[in-house]
């Protein structure tokens, strides 16, 4: 990696951060790049910010639970299991 | 005994499983599979539950390894996405010399519950958008919060292979989140 990466190559090194240590060389090209352009740097706060929506609903009660049909077909599979 | 009975867990936590299912598979049909398949093992091993986890942690466990049986058994009916998959649409996003496009907009802070509901809907819409595997690995790694060595082990990817689907995955997630309601006029 050249010294200064692109705004393209600093998503895929901001990415890259959040699933893995990057080497020093990485992290310092990621650094310097997220000092000097706003765009990357808000595309990093963005990630993290998406991460903690996600981990933070992991069980949100909001949306559809299971579906009668399903719920019935699961209750006869159970007890023809449990009959056997 | 009643804590032991499947269809007490079924009726007390079967829709807490398939939410959590759901998220991860986007699909109702492999949710409903990952809500049964964890309840038939757990019936099956209910002589190894020693109570010193509550019923829905010990079921939750278990649905975990369920739902990445689940794409592993998929991700081996489909075709992995290529490495040039994607990448068209990454194209998009930046200029020639890799800078960005558009200037990216920045996102609203959600206050009531109303909003943050709404959020959470966009949020859930935009990664069943995603392309299946793209999907699966990214919640794997977002919702699940697997490490990114273990997504690779359970579905027999490179780590590389695994890194340029989670970032092409963000890119787009972050797009339609910009797209779809996150992006708020004079916010932080």
């Amino acid at each position: 990696m050249k010294w200064m990466p692109t705004c393209r190559e600093t998503t895929a090194l901001a990415s890259r951060a959040l699933d893995t240590r990057l080497s020093f060389a990485d992290r310092m090209a990621l650094r310097l790049h997220l000092a000097i352009c706003d765009n990357c740097a808000r595309f990093n706060r963005q990630l993290q910010e998406m991460r903690r929506l996600f981990r933070e609903e992991a069980a949100d009660d909001t949306t559809p639970g299971l579906a009668d049909d399903a719920r019935q077909r699961i209750a006869t599979t159970l007890q023809k299991t449990l009959g056997a | 005994m009643t804590e032991l009975d499947p269809q007490t867990w079924l009726a007390a936590h079967g829709d807490y499983l398939f939410r959590v299912a759901r998220r991860q598979l986007h699909s109702d049909e492999l949710a409903e599979d990952a809500v049964q398949e964890t309840l038939l093992a757990a019936l099956a091993a209910r002589a190894r539950y020693t109570g010193d986890a509550s019923p829905r942690t010990w079921l939750t466990g278990i649905l975990k390894h369920k739902i990445v049986d689940l794409i592993r058994r998929q991700l081996r009916e489909v075709e992995l996405p290529r490495d040039q998959d994607g990448e068209e649409a990454v194209d998009l996003l930046f200029k020639q010399d890799g800078h960005w496009a558009e200037p990216l907009r920045p996102w609203g802070n959600p206050h009531t519950e109303a909003e943050l509901s709404q959020l959470r809907r966009v949020l859930d819409e935009c990664a069943d958008r995603l392309k299946p595997v793209m999907a699966q690995v990214f919640s794997l790694r977002e919702v699940a919060g697997l490490e990114t060595e273990e997504i690779c082990k359970e579905l027999d990817i490179t780590p590389t292979n695994c890194w340029v689907l989670l970032h092409r995955a963000r890119l787009f997630m972050r797009q339609c989140l910009e797209l779809n309601g996150f992006a708020r006029a004079g916010a932080a």
